[in-house]
């Protein structure tokens, strides 16, 4: 494995335009993660023609190096304006956001540094030495059954999180799997619920839908606020987190490595849930669950090591198996089949070279993190002292632009914006919009997996429940779905 | 009537009545897949019966507790916890002037494109957002949209909307052809 590593750094650095992609895309994603407005699927959609032109290793390597970089890029904003830079940055949001208001900015960004980078790493490394059986133990024990059952369990834990009753989580989960009903259901492409409008056959799209629901209605709720006098500037903090402080994370640093991996290897499922899972077993375990929430540190560390960590895992079905694990591993099976490649068991034999040049990118990217990460931070919190007013033109100016390229429809601006404005409502009524996001993400996948799965086991429970992840994954839900029920029944109210 | 107000009541209703919509559409695709038993409708209407329930179970948890918050809740940013004054008109006003823009630039992104709105809109969202010191108003904008010309057009050569009416779609043509002699230059 050593040697592979080192012949894919040295046809890494050894190639000067190589390298300029390389540093292209470990900035490029930094920084559209890192913008308000706009993600790393913005700059991937606006890229992915150019990848056409380059050697097929080049195009592969460019997009890991995106989804490595963006996947940090994108908890900046997270932190510091409550607008995730992408889903899998949401649950950052839910403490860094707060720190951000009692002067912390600094200790968060500092610790998604740090965290993302180990998380990111310990991924790599995972994946360098056990892409192949790793892959080979998830053909024999991972079928729809199984990925459908962890989209229930990872549904029933992100409905816990973020609305302001257990009620409201519930209906924000649901309001996002009914909204990812719209568009050509996943079996028979019948099309369901487009109310006359021929564009809605195809869904509501990813990206427009998230960038109105975060980034959009944020900037809603700070004109409400600006408009009624109790606007308050976010305060910049630089100080970083000091090690004693994140050594006393380590616990949560490894629990959310082991949970962002087994997300990110499952293919369908990706780096969100992995960060809601990372985030929602921080609460499950920790002694001060109130905290959470109210700008604990664990909460960053948590979400941001358990997405990185399912960056390097995502790679695992993409490779070995051809199923990208997401919106962005997607695009890479469209880079392969540009260069008449297909991504599957056989690139390993056939094209050996471009996988380890990948590997050692997304090594070096993840290590890049760090260092560029820790450079730009100081200089990303002055971000903070810029003016509203003048932030949030620029904000939705760049969401309309992310909005519009992707499938280059003025319907999707549109759709963004009423994204906005329901979300903005929404969360006035304490509802819990990654809920929804994580809904609208996941219910086509949960759908299809429960379709596929049923008819495996041509409608029998029984068969069903005897495939033991499959098993353990339900009960875990359904525990933790009892365990609301519980509290929802029981729980007196904590402030009026 | 416990601790409802009037607002629980229309929240309790629109809930219900996108239950009622959703399930009343559903008939319109209502057909059978021959390979699925479930066919094209199970999966939403599961849905849309869970949504019904949970919807029951806040409308009882508010008529107990009101809007309060449930205990051991995680994840609730302080944001969703204000509430906000509406009996001053001009405040409705502002607020609905920013929801409102954003929708009326993007109707408005058709016919009359990316590089002619664009300036508009920046300098409409700055004036919305309570900034009334013109030259502020005027910088800021231009300084916006030179980056949005330099990052999305010269850099990526991101195909934004031109617009179909004249004299917008002239003025797209003549940031396209500029660009494009730019481009040349290199």
């Amino acid at each position: 494995m050593v040697e592979k590593f080192l012949a894919g750094s040295a046809a890494l650095f050894g190639d000067p335009i190589t390298i300029a992609i390389f540093v292209f895309g470990v900035i490029g994603g930094m920084l559209f993660g890192a913008i308000p407005g706009v993600s790393m699927l913005t700059l991937a959609a606006i890229l992915l023609p150019f990848t056409a032109d380059l050697d097929p290793a080049q195009g592969v390597m460019l997009f890991a190096v995106i989804y490595c970089t963006g996947t940090y890029g994108g908890a900046i904003t997270a932190i510091l304006f409550n607008i995730p830079g992408a889903p899998e940055n949401a649950p950052t949001a839910f403490d860094g956001y707060p720190m951000t208001r009692q002067g912390k900015s600094g200790k968060a960004v500092g610790a998604a540094v740090l965290c993302s980078a180990i998380g990111g790493v310990a991924s790599a490394l995972v994946m360098m030495a056990a892409t192949e059986p790793l892959a080979n133990w998830a053909i024999r024990n991972i079928g729809p059954p199984e990925i459908f059952a962890l989209v229930f369990f990872g549904l029933a834990v992100a409905s816990s999180v973020g609305g302001r009753t257990i009620w409201k989580g519930w209906m924000s989960v649901l309001l996002g799997l009914l909204i990812a009903t719209i568009g050509q259901d996943p079996v028979g492409g019948i099309n369901r619920y487009n109310f006359g409008f021929t564009d809605l056959a195809a869904g509501i799209a990813f990206v427009p839908a998230i960038l109105g629901f975060f980034a959009v209605s944020e900037i809603f709720v700070q004109a409400e606020k600006k408009a009624t006098g109790q606007y308050d500037a976010p305060k910049v903090g630089m100080s970083f987190p000091s090690v004693l402080e994140l050594w006393a994370h380590k616990f949560a640093v490894v629990r959310s490595i082991l949970v962002g991996f087994f997300c990110g290897i499952l293919p369908g499922i990706g780096a969100t849930l992995a960060a809601f899972m990372g985030y929602g077993e921080a609460v499950r375990w920790s002694k001060n669950k109130e905290e959470f929430g109210k700008g604990k540190l664990e909460g960053v560390i948590s979400s941001e090591t358990a997405n990185n960590a399912a960056t390097g895992a995502a790679m695992i079905p993409l490779l070995a198996l051809g199923l990208p694990g997401g919106a962005l591993t997607a695009m890479m099976v469209a880079v392969f089949q540009m260069h008449d490649l297909e991504p599957g068991p056989l690139v390993f034999y056939n094209s050996p070279e471009l996988i380890w040049i990948v590997f050692a990118a997304m090594f070096y990217a993840n290590l890049s993190i760090l260092f560029i990460g820790l450079i730009e931070t100081k200089t990303i919190l002055y971000l903070l002292k810029i003016p509203f007013q003048f932030l949030a033109p620029l904000i939705l100016l760049l969401a309309t632009i992310g909005a519009y390229i992707s499938r280059g429809l003025v319907l999707d601006v549109m759709v963004m914006f009423g994204a906005g404005i329901i979300g903005f409502l929404l969360r006035r009524t304490g509802y819990s919009i990654p809920g929804i996001v994580l809904g609208l993400i996941l219910g086509k996948i949960g759908e299809q997996n429960f379709a596929q799965g049923m008819q495996m086991v041509h409608y029998d429970m029984i068969t069903y429940f005897s495939r033991p992840i499959c098993t353990i994954l339900i009960i875990a839900g359904t525990l933790t779905l009892a365990a609301g029920v519980y509290r929802a029944f029981s729980s007196p109210k904590e402030a009026g | 009537m416990g601790q409802l107000t009037k607002a629980h009541l229309v929240e309790g209703a629109a809930w219900s009545l996108i239950v009622v919509v959703f399930f009343g559409y559903s008939f319109e695709f209502n057909q059978s897949i021959e390979i699925y038993k479930f066919g094209a409708t199970g999966w939403p209407r599961v849905i849309l019966l869970l949504l019904l329930v949970v919807t029951a179970g806040n409308f009882y948890y508010q008529f107990r507790h009101g809007s309060a918050i449930q205990k051991g809740r995680v994840g609730i940013a302080e944001t969703d916890e204000s509430e906000t004054d509406y009996s001053d008109p001009a405040t409705l006003l502002k607020v609905a002037g920013v929801l409102l823009t954003p929708f009326i630039f993007a109707y408005l992104l058709k016919p009359v494109g990316m590089y002619s709105g664009a300036p508009v809109f920046i300098a409409l969202v700055i004036y919305l957002f309570g900034e009334r010191r013109w030259k502020w108003i005027l910088g800021i904008t231009l300084l916006i949209y030179a980056i949005l010309l330099g990052l999305f057009v010269v850099v990526l050569n991101a195909p934004l909307p031109q617009g179909n009416v004249s004299p917008f779609y002239d003025f797209s043509g003549f940031i396209l052809k500029m660009n494009t002699n730019l481009q040349n230059l290199w």
